[in-house]
């Protein structure tokens, strides 16, 4: 067959003009930076709205300065609290770890010079960015207006991930270099993979959802009218007042995968910069492959237990809860690897290493309350609303934020030709990891403390005085943590005003994966003519050579001459 | 379903792919020690795999999209006001009409293989048209019903009715957009040949309609 050239290989033109380069480039690299800065601007949105809920949690009479031109009503509260979870799930936690860095990392660390479809990836980039300007539009408007607004931005957020997602599978699948076997992928890009497979049927799944809602609420047809549904409906159902159940099945069906498709490529990406800063292979990389499939696969069928309080069919929440406990087996592998990998390791402990030590931290603790959560008798009869919230944020929001910034001090030299200070960096770390600590901790205390149902009103007003006291630390915690993040703006800026005057090594973490052994910041072609090949598996570190590590490019001749 | 291009295309694929590498499928794994350090193979990303790739990625996405209207149609169905909605007559037409269009697709790929390339253009175009014509009777048996008083906003049947069809029916419509965009594309400077783009096609257009089937075959029985 005739070697047809793919026009997406040859090089970018370099005189293309501003718009070309930087708004309409379909070039990968530039696409995945663009999704880290539509995530840094989500989640600086984000956390300024969380504060401001935190305020007004704690001092309900305060005029919180952002919403004195609205009512204060509790309607607006809740849009808030909406625009607050629609830009952090979607824009950070979706968008960061696996749009922005998988864009532009995968086809580096693959050894491609593209991605399979790079006029689809501009596509999703650009839906992605009209989805996060309608979900913040839709706050302005009235709840009626509103919701209309979120679910068709929803929707169009749907389809730009399933583009994403068929690119990111199509790309791993055909275009891996010569020698990049599949044991031979580093973890991360088989975190991505994984996601991007999960991705896919979930996002049908949220599409399917919003164009049915959307149409009854906009042509007025009955997929998920309440009178006509209620009627044959089983009495538990009708009991809870629920009015929503097939909606919140669709929903629920994604957005319970969703938080795996969150942390997913946040695994991968702790695994690999474990492995790379304790100079040792991923211990048992073979599990941790299947223990991420195994989050992929529970995490897919799952969707039944946000529906415990919904009520259903008896014995559904059964099976559901055995199904979420069973989510602890791969994530106990997932653990067990990263302990495993550490152990007897000589630890450099950089700020992104930290940021992964952390993670693991939260992960468990955060993870030892889902246990909780997974029992669904215990959830209703124990557990209030803020035992909930403690426990997502602990183990999605910060968790994933903390692999985000991670991967961000890891691989900064690589997107713009400069190391982030390390002086700033753990000092920024360190009163991240105890802010969030004192902010979500007491948060699952309050919630047990608030759920007294079962106790008589004289001890209910004392439990109530005391979460008083909770949620004003809460506050604090949050407001301080917040004012934390300054010195990551700081340090991010200084890093970006800096980099014109250094000049970055190729590879100053002595790491051993594909994007390493081209220059910082990665050339505009990637490898240009010279494919790398793959020698041998992502994390190598035999003892023996002059240097401690063995790049998966360095042919096995190359390797010998190094050995001291 | 795979022509006489299919299995050429796979055996060209393994062919090149063998024949990359140096003798092997793989550089040498380390202790053995090759040497093929100065031939810098060249997999360039010329294969027309990822098409393939892509399009059954595709397939299975669009597939679990109907897979989630089809669940919430069964739990739906036979709850509070359920009317169901008679298939007009003029949709099992159709079903022939799409039937028909998968049939002349095949014709038309066999004949370029051969190299007969005149009567490829003829058969493709007819595919276009009955793809088209499939489409224009569905708007055929929609009016029928308006006509009857069904609409969208009747009953959760008779909008489940409508998101089906009109969903697959917004699905054909890029079928004939691939086809169409098949025909009148220049494969002299492409990076795909003219028979992996028609497979590539098929592929997507025996989804379309084996989909139908299933929706046709859920409306009927399930109603």
């Amino acid at each position: 067959m005739v070697s047809y050239d793919e026009g997406a290989s040859a090089p970018q033109p370099t005189r293309a003009s501003f718009l070309g380069r930087y708004v309409f480039s379909t070039h990968h690299k530039t696409i995945g930076l663009q999704y880290l800065w539509l995530a840094l601007a989500s989640v600086l949105v984000g956390v300024v709205l969380s504060t401001l809920l935190r305020v007004h949690t704690s001092w309900p009479d305060t005029a919180i300065p952002f919403l004195t031109g609205f009512e204060n009503t509790p309607e607006r509260y809740a849009a808030v609290r909406l625009l607050h979870g629609s830009l952090m799930v979607f824009f950070v936690l979706t968008a960061a770890p696996q749009l922005g860095f998988g864009n532009y990392l995968l086809p580096l660390q693959i050894g491609a010079s593209e991605m399979a479809f790079p006029a689809l990836n501009l596509v999703s980039l650009w839906l992605t960015v009209i989805s996060l300007a309608g979900m913040t539009v839709s706050f302005f408007y009235t709840a009626e207006t509103g919701i209309s607004v979120w679910l068709g931005s929803a929707a169009i957020f749907s389809i730009g991930a399933l583009l994403s997602a068929l690119n990111f599978t199509t790309t791993t699948i055909d275009l891996r270099t010569e020698g990049m076997t599949l044991p031979r992928l580093p973890v991360t890009v088989w975190a991505w993979f994984l996601n991007s497979i999960l991705s896919m049927l979930i996002f049908s799944v949220l599409l399917a959802g919003c164009a049915a809602l959307l149409s009854d609420r906009l042509l007025g047809s009955q997929f998920f009218s309440v009178a006509s549904y209620l009627a044959a409906q089983p009495l538990n159902l009708v009991r809870q007042g629920s009015s929503a159940a097939l909606w919140q099945r669709l929903f629920w069906y994604f957005a319970q995968a969703e938080v795996y498709v969150a942390m997913l490529p946040c695994f991968g990406i702790v695994t690999h910069l474990v492995s790379t800063f304790s100079r040792k292979p991923v211990w048992k990389e073979r599990l941790v492959v299947l223990a991420l499939c195994g989050v992929g696969l529970i995490g897919f069928c799952v969707w039944g237990y946000h529906m415990f309080a919904t009520g259903m069919n008896p014995f559904a929440p059964l099976v559901f809860a055995v199904l979420a406990s069973s989510l602890g087996v791969p994530a106990a592998f997932l653990l067990a690897s990263w302990l495993g990998t550490l152990w007897e390791a000589r630890l450099r402990l950089t700020t992104a290493m930290l940021f992964s030590i952390g993670f693991i931290s939260l992960f468990i603790a955060g993870g030892l309350s889902g246990i909780f959560l997974a029992r669904h008798d215990l959830r209703s009869a124990a557990v209030s609303e803020d035992f909930v919230i403690g426990h997502f944020h602990l183990v999605m929001g910060v968790a994933a934020t903390f692999a985000i910034l991670a991967a961000l001090f890891f691989w900064f030299p690589k997107l713009f030709g400069c190391r982030l200070s390390e002086t700033l960096g753990k000092a920024h770390f360190w009163m991240t990891f105890a802010g969030v600590y004192l902010i979500f901790m007491p948060m699952h205390w309050l919630g047990l403390l608030t759920q007294s149902r079962l106790l008589p009103d004289e001890q209910r007003a004392v439990l109530a005085s005391a979460g008083s006291s909770i949620r004003t630390l809460v506050t604090v915690a949050t407001i301080g943590t917040v004012f934390a993040q300054i010195i990551f703006v700081i340090n991010f800026v200084q890093a970006l005003l800096r980099r014109k005057r250094v000049q970055e090594e190729a590879n100053p973490w002595r790491a051993t994966t594909l994007e390493w052994s081209v220059a910082s910041p990665a050339p505009e072609e990637n490898f240009g003519n010279a494919k790398p090949t793959v020698y041998r598996g992502a994390y190598e570190f035999p003892a023996g050579l002059a240097t401690d590590f063995a790049p998966q490019h360095l042919s096995p001749e190359l390797l010998a001459q190094k050995v001291g | 379903m795979p022509g006489s291009t299919a299995t050429q295309e796979i055996e060209l694929i393994l062919e090149k792919k063998t024949s990359d590498g140096g003798g092997g499928n793989l550089p040498p794994t380390g202790r053995n020690g090759g040497g093929d350090d100065g031939k810098r193979p060249q997999r360039e990303n010329s294969s027309p795999k990822r098409y393939f790739t892509g399009m059954a990625l595709g397939i299975v996405s669009i597939l679990m999209f109907f897979m989630a209207l089809s669940s919430a149609f069964l739990l739906r169905r036979g709850n509070g006001v359920w009317i169901p909605v008679q298939i007009p007559m003029v949709m099992w037409i159709n079903t022939i009409v799409l039937l028909a269009s998968s049939a002349t697709l095949e014709l038309a790929r066999q004949r370029l293989a051969d190299g007969r390339l005149s009567t490829y253009r003829n058969l493709w175009l007819v595919t276009t048209v009955l793809g088209v014509g499939f489409v224009v009777g569905q708007a055929v048996a929609w009016r029928q019903l308006v006509a009857q008083g069904i609409y969208l906003a009747s009953n959760p049947a008779s909008s489940f009715f409508y998101i089906f069809t009109g969903a697959h029916a917004l699905h054909l419509m890029g079928g004939v957009a691939a086809l169409i965009y098949v025909a009148k594309r220049n494969f002299n400077q492409a990076k795909v040949t003219r028979s992996a783009a028609a497979e590539v096609t098929s592929y997507y257009w025996h989804f379309m309609d084996a989909l139908w089937l299933f929706l046709l075959a859920l409306l009927y029985l399930g109603k």
